[in-house]
């Protein structure tokens, strides 16, 4: 099932007017600024607006959007460099949640998903030596690079129960057995590590019986698909500011953008974000389709994209002279957030592996 | 005095190399080679101590000629000193006053002016910064505007210097100053040394991406300069400037700190293990390690090619040019390879803090400082003439396009 695109073209114009509004590059400093690395209005607003309930089922009170809604969103959170936990929350921890919680998990999380009041965070990368064990009841081990992980109400841990098999588990970031240890990452949002030293989780255990290894793929994938739409905004805005900047620095009495040297490589990013957003619409596609041809497309996608994106945006800091380093240039926050999206759930080497294992499978 | 044989150059660049080494592992204090080896910023203080210790080893200026105190170095010996000091993770040997404006002063300034300056930027006494580049005039920089009118004794510059590096330190700015408006752009032009303390210098902070401020904007308004501290003669400022410029792209530093962070690449790819497996082994970094070898071993030849020409002038101008395009995106990628390969550590840190001394949130203790150099060298192929203008002068004065 698809989300119509009519839905779709409203949850684009409604999120692109809010950032015009309120997240704005100068604006965006005081959220910088924040100690939560994100900020709280912003999250309430876009729980007003409806975004946060944007995956949950239509009798929920959500819109029950597909990957191409996720991606209307994910552009806009890359194009103007939202800091709220769009893509760890309400995309990714939500999404993992509805196809693995019970009926009465669902009922206790859901709405305070869609209200904003609980942020939950998807811990997914186990620390090295330190591999998260499920005995039952409580949870041992150690999860590295949390994204907003800082200020999460609640976890959701992937680990192996005793007999090795893939579980996930819902965890009080706050209970007792659990440490947690913020830190800002280099694009200012939040991140934490855990340490779980026999904290008390609950299974999450679907009705469907879907199998947490199932449900664990699936939710990586979207994670990598809604992060070829975050790309994609990023790069979209990149291509439009450097061109700009082309035709109005003047340098030998004539704009730079008439030196072919710089207009072919301007062409060279154009060809880029066009493959960018030929491939993630693929891959938005790909998530509902066979798993074989799914682990193709949307590693493909993740992997190119990582490395186009970070290609484009290198142009962008060259062609902008010294102010592409400055701090006061947006260009050099993209940079940044390029830089944390790379490493964020799968990297692009994990994910050329696998999408060279599924091609040469064929 | 005719020049030593190669093979002569080449010993004496070898034993100079061991000497360094030797200097790094007992003289260098501590505390200076554990900052430098975690990458951690420095200090001023902990610069002028550097620059110091390389003046009290007899290394400061001896690229310099000898009745200025210098050594004479061979352009092969200079390579090596700064090759080999990189490959060992040192500090930066700040180039302003030593490599910069130094020779500018000795070849084209007064009796006075060597007499004044030269001691004090032997031994680092008076830090200096340059200033070239103009809010206008960056890669073009003859198309700068900043005005020095003579007025009796002394001229009273106006205008607005950009990317000032470390002019929050600096006792003395080199400054590209117009003197004559109606000239062609580049006749205008004059070399003028400006105390820093003066009236009308303002310096104010640029913030970088890693949240430092090293460079500045330095407004200069009615500031009055002594017209003694005019190098040469009036109008003559872009050739000296050029000059400069020749010894700003001799090819430094860039190998060795291409070779460093490889290096450290390969360690960490040995000592990481992934699923059960070294990152060395798995074929997809091992592939990437190996191309950067041999990107390496290529930019390491020509680099020794090129130094070798310039020891016995057959060099075709090309050279410098080559090493720091080669050497700032052989650098760059292998930085960015570094970061990724750090994982989770390599995003890990807010960049307030990329400036403290305080350990990294995640990886091992220098992800902070490789992250701060790996921020800071973004820009490597932007200053000190951007890899498009140095391809853009190589076309034109070498190929003849
Ligand atoms: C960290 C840092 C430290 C610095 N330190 C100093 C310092 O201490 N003193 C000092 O004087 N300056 C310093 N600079 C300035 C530096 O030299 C300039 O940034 C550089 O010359 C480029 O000028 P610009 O930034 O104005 O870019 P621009 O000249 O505006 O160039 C913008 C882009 O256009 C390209 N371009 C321009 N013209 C052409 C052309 N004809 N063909 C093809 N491409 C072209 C450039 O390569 C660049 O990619 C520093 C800069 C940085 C970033």
């Amino acid at each position: 099932m698809s989300t119509d695109l009519e839905t779709i073209g409203m949850l684009r114009d409604s999120a692109a007017r809010y950032a015009d509004d309120n997240y704005s590059f100068h604006q965006r400093w005081s959220v910088l600024a924040r100690p939560e690395g994100y900020s709280p209005q912003a999250w309430s607003d876009l729980a007003e607006f409806g975004f946060l309930a944007l995956r949950l089922p239509e009798d929920d009170g959500g819109l029950d959007g597909d990957a191409v809604a996720v991606g209307a969103i994910m552009e806009i959170v890359g194009a103007r460099l939202l800091m709220e936990p769009v893509l760890a929350s309400a995309v990714v921890a939500t999404g993992l949640l509805l196809k693995l919680g019970s009926a009465s998990q669902k009922a206790a999380l859901l709405p305070r998903l869609a209200d904003g009041s609980l942020i939950l965070a998807f811990a997914d990368e186990d620390e090295a030596g330190n591999a998260c064990v499920f005995d039952g009841s409580r949870l041992i081990g150690g999860k590295l690079g949390v994204l907003h992980g800082d200020v999460a109400g609640e976890l959701l841990v992937s680990a192996r129960d005793t007999a090795g098999a893939p579980v996930v588990l819902r965890v009080g970031a706050d209970a007792a057995g659990v440490s947690r240890r913020g830190y800002r990452l280099v694009d200012g949002r939040g991140a934490a590590r855990f340490s779980f030293d026999g904290a008390p989780a609950e299974l999450l255990q679907p009705e469907s019986g879907l199998s947490a290894a199932a449900a664990l793929a699936e939710t990586r994938d979207e994670a990598a698909v809604a992060l070829c739409a975050e790309s994609l905004g990023i790069v979209r805005k990149l291509v439009e500011i450097t061109t700009d900047y082309l035709k109005v620095r003047k340098q030998f009495g004539r704009v730079i953008g008439s030196n072919q040297a710089l207009q072919h490589r301007m062409v060279d990013c154009l060809l880029l974000q066009e493959e960018i957003r030929a491939l993630t619409a693929a891959a938005q596609q790909a998530l509902a389709g066979p798993a074989a041809e799914r682990t193709r497309i949307v590693s493909g996608a993740r992997a190119y994209v990582v490395h186009a994106a970070r290609k484009v945006c290198n142009e962008a800091v060259q062609m902008h002279g010294g102010l592409g380093v400055t701090d006061e240039l947006d260009v050099s926050h993209y940079f940044r957030r390029l830089m944390v999206n790379a490493a964020l759930f799968g990297n692009r080497d994990v994910h050329f592996t696998r999408f060279t294992d599924a091609a040469l499978a064929r | 005095m005719s020049p030593a044989p190669l093979s002569e150059l080449r010993a004496r660049a070898d034993s100079l190399r061991q000497a360094v080494r030797d200097f790094h592992a007992t003289v260098m204090p501590v505390d200076l080679r554990d900052k430098s080896h975690r990458h951690q910023v420095l200090s001023k203080d902990d610069y002028v101590r550097w620059m110091r210790l390389l003046d009290q080893q007899g290394w400061s200026v001896a690229h310099w000629p000898e009745e200025y105190g210098g050594k004479g170095w061979s352009p092969l010996e200079r390579f090596a000193f700064e090759d080999e000091l990189a490959r060992l993770g040192c500090p930066w040997v700040i180039p302003f006053g030593v490599k910069y404006v130094g020779p500018v002063i000795y070849a084209f300034g007064s009796d006075a002016q060597k007499q004044r300056f030269l001691p004090g930027i032997k031994t680092t006494e008076e830090f200096w910064a340059q200033g070239y580049s103009e809010p206008g005039a960056g890669s073009d920089l003859a198309g700068l505007r900043t005005t020095a009118i003579r007025d009796g004794d002394h001229y009273v510059v106006n205008g607005q210097k950009v990317w000032t590096t470390y002019a929050q330190w600096a006792d003395w700015l080199f400054c590209l100053v117009r003197t004559d408006k109606d000239d062609k752009p580049q006749s205008g032009i004059s070399f003028l040394l400006i105390d820093m303390k003066s009236p009308g210098v303002k310096v104010v902070p640029i913030r970088t991406m890693d949240g430092y401020a090293h460079v500045n904007e330095v407004w200069l308004e009615d500031v009055k300069v002594p017209a003694e501290n005019l190098i040469g003669e009036e109008g003559k400022g872009w050739t000296y400037a050029k000059f400069l410029l020749k010894n700003e792209r001799t090819a430094g530093a860039i190998v060795g700190w291409a070779w460093h962070v490889l290096d450290r690449l390969k360690r960490h790819a040995r000592e990481s293990v992934v699923n059960g497996l070294p990152l060395i082994e798995q074929p997809l970094l091992r592939h990437r390690l190996g191309e950067f070898e041999l990107r390496f071993l290529a930019l390491e030849l020509a680099a020794y090619q090129a130094v070798e020409a310039m020891c016995d002038g057959s060099e075709s101008g090309s050279e410098a040019s080559l090493i720091k395009i080669r050497g700032t995106e052989l650098y760059q990628e292998v930085m960015e390879t570094l970061v990724e390969a750090l994982g989770a550590a390599g995003v890990a840190c807010d960049v307030e803090a990329l400036h403290s001394a305080g350990l990294p949130p995640l990886g091992p203790d220098d992800a902070g400082g490789i992250l701060k150099d790996h921020f800071y060298n973004r820009a490597a192929t932007i200053f000190g003439g951007s890899s498009e203008i140095q391809r853009n002068i190589v076309a034109k004065v070498v190929l003849g396009l």
